[in-house]
């Protein structure tokens, strides 16, 4: 099957957003998997909580995301896996924006880069503010 | 679907909602990759559209977490409703392109082409009605931040109607948009205190898995099966609606 410049034309653009998304929804996966199994062995059991500790807290995303790289929150165990897991999660579409700026602008195709920048500022400002 | 089921397992409604809004990113990742890699989905449209969905979905999920929503299910109950008039009477359809395409979608080159494996043919395709169909993607934005959901159903029905794209362009490209319209809904309810590790980690396994799954079945279905599988999904959708509306009284 040849589908060299099909789909919008964009055929290299198609191509790396397609590994980006599979590579962010099988990381996370992974961590979610490992995640709830480590936090299945210390509590041996997979209900759903109402405790105050498995919901997210923060107050920027950004801020939270550095955090949680640096260990801050309960390091090692299963809900910290799980809160990365969630993070990268969240980080796939939000990386396929920024590449998606950064192609239109290599391709000099400003309608498009204009289009891509108006949605990563929205979502950007969006999870800094909330 | 899910959202009645954790209501009645007595996860409050707006924690059910927020969850959501992250198992359908994932959804959406898994299944776009494949799609988006076989040269189905346009993401130039994808990309103009979504000015409208994220845009939609943050106003939608900002309203969610300050009323109650419980007219609004049976708004949208009724509003998904109308998308069975055009299937019934399009039972028999096989598309065929539309040759006309507006100012607008001319200029910002809505258009594009796929190989369907089914029929063995490229099949080319110009987008029509680039601001009307913006609109639809708004209150399809709106209807997704506020109510935890895809809104996959409406999207396809807009692009399908008002922009004119094939059945499968519309399915994918509404797939991939999802994400994004899902990402700019959790970026509102992220810090609201609704997001339980122990709710959405499962729901994101399950999925990502089916997600991946799904995503290497739809090419090899043909349009006229696909329109019978949308046909039951809306009309669960309906139910859905109902049943929440019903359930928050």
């Amino acid at each position: 099957m040849n589908t060299g410049k099909l789909g919008s034309g964009e055929s290299r653009l198609e191509t790396g957003i397609s590994y980006l998304l599979m590579a962010g929804v099988i990381i996370s996966l992974v961590l979610e998997i490992v995640g709830v199994a480590l936090l299945y062995f210390s509590n041996h059991s997979l209900a759903v909580s109402q405790n105050q500790s498995v919901f997210i807290h923060g107050n920027d995303f950004f801020t939270f995301l550095f955090q949680q790289f640096q260990g801050k929150h309960s390091p090692g165990t299963g809900l910290q896996l799980m809160t990365i897991g969630i993070i990268v999660l969240i980080l796939t579409p939000f990386i396929r924006l920024v590449t998606s700026v950064v192609y239109f602008g290599w391709e000099k195709n400003l309608k498009y880069v204009l289009i891509t920048f108006f949605v990563l500022v929205v979502i950007t400002l969006s999870l800094i503010l909330h | 679907m899910l959202i009645p089921l954790l209501v009645l397992l007595g996860i409050p409604v707006k924690e059910a909602i927020a969850c959501s809004m992250v198992a359908i990113i994932a959804t959406s990742s898994g299944s776009a990759a494949s799609y988006v890699r076989e040269r189905i989905t346009n993401v130039k449209i994808a990309m103009y559209l979504e000015i409208f969905t994220i845009s939609g979905a943050i106003l939608g999920a900002t309203i969610t977490t300050v009323i109650p929503p419980v007219y609004l299910y049976f708004f949208f109950a009724a509003f998904l409703m109308t998308s069975f008039l055009k299937i019934r009477h399009s039972n028999d359809y096989e598309f065929r392109a539309s040759q006309h395409q507006d100012r607008i979608a001319r200029w910002l080159g809505l258009k594009g082409s796929y190989y369907d494996e089914r029929t063995k043919k490229v099949m080319e395709y110009n987008a029509d009605k680039a601001v009307l169909g913006g609109l639809g993607m708004l209150v399809a934005g709106l209807a997704a931040g506020m109510l935890g959901i895809g809104a996959g159903a409406f999207k396809v029905t807009v692009q399908e109607n008002i922009l004119k794209l094939p059945p499968k362009v519309s399915s994918t490209t509404s797939n991939f948009m999802i994400g994004m319209t899902a990402l700019a809904g959790v970026s509102v309810y992220l810090f609201s205190g609704l997001l339980n590790l122990t709710l959405m980690a499962p729901m994101a396994i399950g999925a990502t898995i089916g997600a991946i799954i799904g995503g290497r079945v739809l090419n090899k279905i043909s349009d006229k099966v696909l329109r019978v599988l949308f046909f039951f999904i809306v009309a669960i959708l309906i139910i859905q609606m109902l049943y929440k509306g019903v359930t928050s009284v």
